[in-house]
């Protein structure tokens, strides 16, 4: 039960998410009334029966027309009320929806501005779940918790004040009889959270036990090891269907207690009004009416342990929303950006150093050593139009190095300049006019070809799409295509294959017209004719163009005009491919690596 | 449960479907079901007699204290006992009914997800190879879940049939025109709810769909994180997704309306025919023919009836769902199970391994092996060497049993052939279960395995081979994967391995030191494995040189070199970037031998 608080308490949240969600509050207080109104529907009738017995069906002297006359108002009453209760339940409804709606914008909005340390793999899904599933959370919330909270809360309190109303001493005893059953609930309520917990662990347990069994079934059948993993699988089902009947079993008994509470208040009631009866002014129309009344009050209170539940769920959904959006977001637009100078662009790498940040969220503990320098004082000049391939082993920095240049991130000290421009001070847009990145494995938006390129540039015609292809002189690519640009590309563009989603990336990238291009290598497999594609297009596009490629195999870097090698996140050298081969420094070494394992299978022949 | 105000020509079929659902559903279980409906007829019952009860308390206890001045304690008593004791009953009933109620869906639900899941064992590899993962384990789990969802409120709805019948009954014959008028209400509020359950899943429906979709796009958009912030797309982004939010809100307040005005009339219509009741009452009572209790009683009933005939609407808002559900399941229970492609291997009688005019083609699609043939005398180490596409890991499968050829024979001699994938599969579990699989393996076999898998790493982690592997356990490089995935087939002391570009992620050193110990400590075992690395080529007895799914050349891999130009063009192809990868990644390379196995493929004999 003793759930930690995390960085905000439950109120800071409420009042945090009021904040961030300004619509929340707007006309609560009438939403409230409303409520209150709506309540009366279910009240009028213990008062109408009550006015009836007393005034309509007195002993012997039965007078319809009285009847007849209460019945009226009733009537007028329920409608009335019935009205405002509607009213309160679309309010609630609609303005926590819209309210929701906003905060979702809000949270794609900064979740595309986080700096892209704050994306990696893993992160991704949690972010994913906290525009969908948390704000899920709350929108239940608002449908069923919240909305019984309203409506049953304001029930509770006006019965209350009837009951008080008809006879306070009557009130309080059943109040006080009433009492245990708050705590009785609390009890169970607190078992039902722990079989819930456990009940959900069964449940991802089970799951991914079925993910293995279907993920690894070719090693499990190769291996004869199905029939072990079934029963496995079998065992987990089992476990699961037992903790959940656990959960329902215990769930059982919040209802038939409030059932059993209210016999007892009610003969609690009775009891006290048949003794001090009459004396204390007391009618039997009053009597009956107040038997009715203490039933209305004790329905709604297994309810509201259900709510409580809810409610808590709903604020820790709502403190991990709060918590991507108080992460600062990404390298941060400048208050007074600087244009860049038209055509080329030079690249200069002033004493970068760069660490990954700490997380800043409930995410945090799993990270364990995340402000580990990736790049130590990298100093280099690029000048316009110079092809540089940046080499080094996995984690070696390069592609740290290459997001730097391309602002995704901005170094911990030191200064990347563009054009003499210092990064931090160029416009966002202006810089993603002028440089671009192709990344290693290039994502596709399920859609079109041309849908793909003209995420680079929206007011792009077909015509233009289909000429910047001709441009990279794949021309007779897109035309094996089934329908061309139209060509739907699938989910991740998995209709493609890796190759020709590196092409579309490129075309994507030339419709841009970047003075500078970052490339990062590809090291997945590619046929032979996509292959010979790449390399045309390659070349076509960073002809004329400052290009940075990070470079995973030695034939590239063999083509570029410069090699920067790093070695854990310094530079350690420098120059053309032949001076760095002659200079016997670490690139000779992999160069040396790489002649001798092809003499090692040449001495074999 | 057919549709009472709306006998249309449809619902005899909805019926019976309705009716093979449970039928299908209770197979089994019908004692657990059963034990739910009994509680929840006692809890039907004890309803009735409540509102009996609550006549006795006014006719009995408190008019007479409050018109004649006196009751006799004994009554008192009596009524109260009554009181206390009927809702006892009834709670005890309500327990009863909501925990056979879960047991009944969750046991059902259980033996769903193990019959699902030893079919997917049963079934062999070409099966699975036509599914999705994500399909098959959604199957198993949710669709499961979804077909029983409808057992949960079925033992409740069936009980409010027999409280309908009960009370009508009861207030029928307890005065005929005050039940008449109110029995008249049970159909036009169950038509009500009905209209609203399909009204209002309209729009629940379409709001899933939205959320689907939403997160869907949000999954893409934030996957696709860095081309969206390098492209300068983030405000683009936003608006697209934004659209998608901004529809789900719209279904979801579409909702809110209806509900909210159903929820108000259910609410409403009791209310106000309570207050007519009233009217009609009051004539009854002034003609003696009535009692004020029974009119008290009957508002009771009334109020309590309200909840239950909801059921039916949840019942048959339930009933779409849990059909999907289960016709999914019964899809994958009525495939019939193919037969095992290992049944068409034949016995080699000397121990080598055969393949006789083997062809394998992919439906549809061109011969991926077109004619192999091909001796393995026992105890050769063979190397399969080809292009990308050459038919080499297929053949490797074939002669596994995975799959079986299109025609053609294959013989392999007695004794297990085992194939370690291309992929290494790793359970969630500890290093010791991924060797084992389940199998009980003395230490001593698995220590040795091990060590012969060059994996003495497993010994550093922190539990030694007690250390959790896997999906949640320690991160293994790919090397290590691979050596883990080897020692797994090792163990088992197979005939023939099977292996599959195992050692494509170690290092050249490590490979030839696995290389080397299983040649010393294996010499009986034919080893046939798929490589593309010169050291490992070098180390094998043979070369099988694969080209477009035919033995282009079989023989000494100098034989090759010399004799063959395709092959050592290939290699050449091969060693040139290969090293310089291997230089350049380290161990992550793996993918990148088939590009550029891919780029020599052009050049063919």
């Amino acid at each position: 039960m003793s759930e930690p608080l995390g960085r905000w308490s439950a109120v800071d949240t409420i009042g945090r998410s009021v904040r961030e969600a300004p619509a929340l509050r707007r006309g609560f207080g009438l939403t409230v009334l409303l409520a209150m109104a709506g309540a009366g529907a279910r009240i009028v009738l213990p008062i109408l029966l009550q006015q009836a017995i007393d005034r309509g069906l007195r002993h012997g002297r039965v007078r319809v027309d009285v009847v007849v006359h209460l019945a009226l108002i009733g009537v007028a009453v329920v409608a009335v009320a019935t009205l405002a209760q509607r009213t309160a339940v679309a309010r609630l409804g609609i303005r926590s929806e819209q309210a929701l709606f906003g905060l979702r914008v809000r949270l794609f909005e900064h979740i595309h501005r986080l700096s892209i340390a704050d994306h990696n793999d893993e992160r991704t899904g949690a972010l994913v779940a906290r525009v969908t599933g948390d704000v899920e959370t709350l929108s239940q919330f608002f449908a069923w918790g919240g909305l019984a909270l309203l409506l049953d809360g304001t029930l509770m309190v006006v019965v209350a004040a009837v009951m008080l109303a008809y006879d306070w001493l009557l009130a309080v005893v059943a109040f006080l009889v009433a009492a245990p059953l708050a705590i009785l609930l609390r009890r169970v309520q607190a078992h039902l959270l722990t079989a819930n917990d456990a009940a959900r662990a069964r449940n991802a347990e089970m799951l991914s036990q079925i993910s293995e069994l279907v993920g690894g079934s070719e090693t499990l059948r190769a291996y004869g090891a199905s029939r072990h993993y079934a029963d496995a699988t079998a065992a987990t089902a089992r476990r699961r269907a037992d903790s959940f009947i656990r959960v329902g079993t215990i769930g059982a008994f919040l209802f038939p207690l409030g059932e059993v509470f209210s016999a007892l208040t009610v003969s609690a009631v009775i009891t006290l009004g048949v003794w001090l009866g009459p004396d204390r002014g007391l009618t039997a129309g009053a009597m009956v009416g107040f038997v009715f009344l203490t039933y209305r009050f004790l329905e709604p209170i297994a309810e509201f342990t259900e709510v409580i539940d809810q409610t808590q769920t709903a604020v820790a959904g709502m403190r991990r929303v709060l918590g991507v959006l108080g992460t600062p977001i990404g390298p941060p637009e400048s208050a007074d950006p600087q244009r860049l100078p038209s055509g080329p662009l030079d690249v200069y790498l002033a004493n970068v150093d760069f660490a990954y940040p700490r997380r800043h969220d409930a995410e945090a503990e799993r990270g364990a050593s995340d402000d580990e320098p990736v790049l130590h004082q990298v100093t280099a000049h690029i000048p316009a139009g110079q092809q540089v391939a940046l080499v080094g082993e996995t984690g070696s920095g390069k592609t740290t190095l290459g997001r730097l240049v391309a602002r995704l991130a901005d170094p911990t000290r030191g200064q990347v300049l563009l054009g003499g421009v210092p990064l931090t001070e160029v416009a966002n847009h202006d810089l993603r006019r002028r440089l671009v990145v192709v990344p290693q494995e290039p994502f596709l938006f399920d859609g079109t070809i041309a849908d793909n390129l003209a995420f680079a540039d929206p007011s792009a015609t077909p015509q233009r799409l289909a000429e910047a292809v001709e441009a990279l002189d794949l021309g007779d690519w897109l035309a094996g295509l089934p329908a061309g640009l139209d060509t739907e590309v699938g989910p991740r563009g998995s209709q493609l294959s890796a190759g020709e989603r590196q092409l579309v990336a490129l075309v994507r990238a030339s419709i841009v017209d970047p003075a500078v291009l970052v490339l990062d290598e590809a090291t997945s497999s590619v046929d032979a004719l996509t292959e010979v594609r790449l390399g045309r297009a390659l070349e076509r596009l960073s002809r004329g163009r400052t290009s940075i490629a990070i470079a995973h195999r030695l034939s590239t870097a063999a083509r570029a005009d410069r090699v920067l090698v790093l070695d854990h996140g310094r530079l350690v050298e420098d120059g053309a491919h032949r001076d760095l081969v002659d200079a016997g420094g670490a690139y000779a070494r992999m160069y040396d690596a790489w002649v001798s394992a092809t003499d090692a299978a040449r001495t074999t022949s | 449960m057919a549709d009472p105000t709306t006998p249309t020509r449809r619902a005899p079929s909805k019926l019976r479907q309705a009716v093979r659902l449970l039928r299908g559903l209770l197979a089994g279980h019908r004692r657990l079901f059963l034990t739910a409906v009994g509680g929840a007829s006692v809890y039907a019952i004890c309803t009735v007699l409540s509102a009996f009860v609550v006549r006795l308390v006014t006719d009995r206890v408190i008019t007479p204290r409050f018109t004649t001045g006196h009751v006799a304690v004994g009554t008192v008593l009596g009524v109260l006992g009554l009181v206390i004791g009927v809702a006892l009953v009834r709670a005890a009933g309500v327990v009863v009914r909501r925990v056979w109620a879960g047991r009944t869906a969750w046991r059902v639900n259980e033996g769903l997800t193990r019959s699902v899941v030893q079919r997917y064992v049963d079934q062999p590899v070409p099966w699975h190879r036509r599914q999705t993962a994500g399909d098959l384990i959604s199957r198993a789990g949710l669709d499961a879940e979804a077909a029983t969802t409808v057992l949960n409120p079925l033992p409740f709805a069936s009980s409010v049939i027999v409280m309908l019948v009960i009370s009508s009954a009861w207030m029928l014959v307890t005065d005929a025109v005050l039940g008449l008028f109110a029995v008249a209400l049970f159909p036009i509020l169950i038509g009500l709810n009905l209209v609203y359950q399909r009204r209002a899943d309209r729009y629940y429906d379409a709001a899933q769909d939205e959320l689907g979709r939403l997160s869907a796009a949000v999954h893409e958009s934030f996957d696709g994180v860095t081309v969206v912030k390098s492209l300068g797309a983030e405000q683009r982004e936003t608006e697209r997704l934004g659209l998608i939010a901004g529809r789900l809100r719209d279904a979801r307040m579409g909702a809110v309306r209806v509900r909210s005005t159903f929820e108000a009339l259910l609410d409403g219509i009791p209310n106000a025919a309570n207050t007519a009741l009233l009217v009609v009452g009051a004539y009854r009572v002034r003609a003696g023919a009535a009692t004020v209790g029974e009119l008290a009683s009957f508002f009771y009933l009334f109020t309590l009836l309200v909840f239950p005939l909801r059921l039916i609407g949840f019942v048959l808002s339930d009933l779409p769902h849990s059909l999907a559900g289960w016709n999914r399941v019964r899809e994958v229970l009525d495939a019939p199970v193919q037969p095992d492609p290992a049944r068409t291997l034949g016995r080699s009688p000397d121990g080598a391994v055969r393949l006789h005019g083997v062809h394998y083609r992919h439906e549809g699609a061109r011969d991926v092996l077109d004619g192999v043939d091909a001796e393995i005398p026992a105890g050769r180490t063979v190397a399969v060497v080809g292009a990308t596409g050459a038919g080499k890991t297929t053949l490797l499968h074939l002669v596994a049993g995975l799959i079986e050829p299109s025609s053609g024979r294959i013989e392999v001699p007695a004794g297990d052939t085992l194939l370690v994938f291309q992929e290494p599969f790793l359970t969630v579990g500890t290093v010791r279960e991924n060797v084992t699989l389940g199998r009980p393996i003395a230490d001593r076999d698995v220590d040795e395995a091990v060590v012969t898998a060059c994996a003495e790493f497993c010994y550093d982690l922190p539990n030694g081979l007690a250390t959790m592997v896997g999906e949640r356990g320690v991160g293994l490089s790919g090397g290590q994967r691979q050596r883990i995935a080897l020692a797994r087939a090792l163990v088992r002391r197979p005939a023939v391995l099977l292996l599959d570009d195992t050692t494509s992620a170690l290092d050249p050193a490590t490979e030839a030191a696995v290389l080397a110990n299983l040649r010393r400590q294996l010499g009986s075992m034919t080893v046939l494995a798929v490589a593309s690395r010169p050291s490992t080529i070098a180390l094998a007895d043979d070369v099988l040189y694969l080209v477009d799914g035919v033995v282009a050349a079989h023989g000494r891999h100098e034989a090759l070199l010399a004799g063959v130009p395709g092959y050592r063009t290939l290699i050449e192809a091969f060693e040139h970037d290969r090293a310089a990868l291997d230089a350049a990644a380290g161990e992550d390379a793996g993918e990148a031998a088939e590009a550029t196995v891919g780029a020599g493929a052009e050049v063919r004999p």
